[in-house]
C-alpha cells in the first residue's frame, strides 16, 4: 500500500485536489498519474513482510 | 423512474476526474448482423448476433494544464496505452441500480484537439474498448 497525495486540479479516483489516500494502484496507472502531475507518492511502498517485525 | 437532465455526470479517464472538462458522453455497443439465411419457404432472413464493437464517446473542452484534458489524453494517445474509463449519470452518488456506472478498459486510437476564433474549444474524442471485458455497466461502487 502506498500513500499518494493528490496535486492536480481535478479528483483522482474519487479523491479531491490536496488529498492523500493510500492504494495499490497499477503500475501503469500510478506512472501515467505521475508523469502528468495528478499525484506524487508520500511514502513509499509498505513490503509484505512489514507487518511481522 | 424520473427523466434525466444531463447536469451531473462524472467522466474518468484513467482515473482523472474529467467531468468538468467535458460536456457530452455517448456509448454504443453494437452486435454485427450476421446472416445465417438459408432457403426457405418465406423467403425470410434469419440473423445471429456476431462480433460486438463498443466504443463511448466524450467531448471535451480542450484545456491543457497540469492534470487536465491534454495532459490526461495526449500521453494515452501517443503511447498506446491501455486505461481505465469511466462515466455514471450523477457524480453525487456512488454506483447503484439506479445510478450505473459504466466502465472498461479503453485506447485512444485517434486524438484530435483544435479551435476556431472566438469558439469555445472543444472535440470529441472516441474511446474503443482494449480487452474482451468490454465496457459494463456495473451496479456497485468500487472498493
Amino acid at each position: 500500500m502506498t500513500t499518494y497525495k493528490v496535486t492536480g486540479p481535478t479528483a483522482f479516483q474519487g479523491h479531491k485536489p490536496g488529498e492523500q489516500f493510500d492504494a495499490d494502484l497499477d503500475e501503469n496507472v500510478e506512472r501515467r498519474a505521475i508523469a502528468r502531475g495528478s499525484i506524487k507518492k508520500t511514502t513509499a511502498k509498505k513490503k509484505e513482510d512489514d507487518s511481522d517485525a | 423512474m424520473p427523466k434525466r437532465i444531463a447536469l451531473m455526470d462524472s467522466v474518468e479517464v484513467d482515473s482523472v476526474d474529467l467531468s468538468d472538462f467535458s460536456r457530452s458522453v455517448r456509448f454504443t455497443s453494437e452486435h454485427d448482423q450476421v446472416d445465417v439465411s438459408g432457403f426457405n419457404p418465406t423467403g425470410a432472413n434469419e440473423f445471429l448476433a456476431g462480433q460486438t464493437t463498443q466504443s463511448v464517446t466524450v467531448e471535451f473542452f480542450g484545456s491543457y494544464g497540469t492534470g487536465e484534458v491534454h495532459a490526461t489524453l495526449y500521453p494515452i494517445h501517443k503511447d498506446r496505452e491501455v486505461v481505465p474509463f469511466a462515466w455514471r449519470p450523477d457524480q453525487n452518488t456512488p454506483a447503484s441500480a439506479t445510478n450505473p456506472e459504466l466502465r472498461g478498459n479503453v485506447q485512444l486510437l485517434q486524438y484530435g484537439p483544435g479551435g476556431t476564433r472566438g469558439d469555445v474549444d472543444t472535440f470529441e474524442a472516441t474511446f474503443i474498448t482494449a480487452d474482451p471485458a468490454g465496457l459494463v455497466f456495473e451496479t456497485t461502487p468500487l472498493p
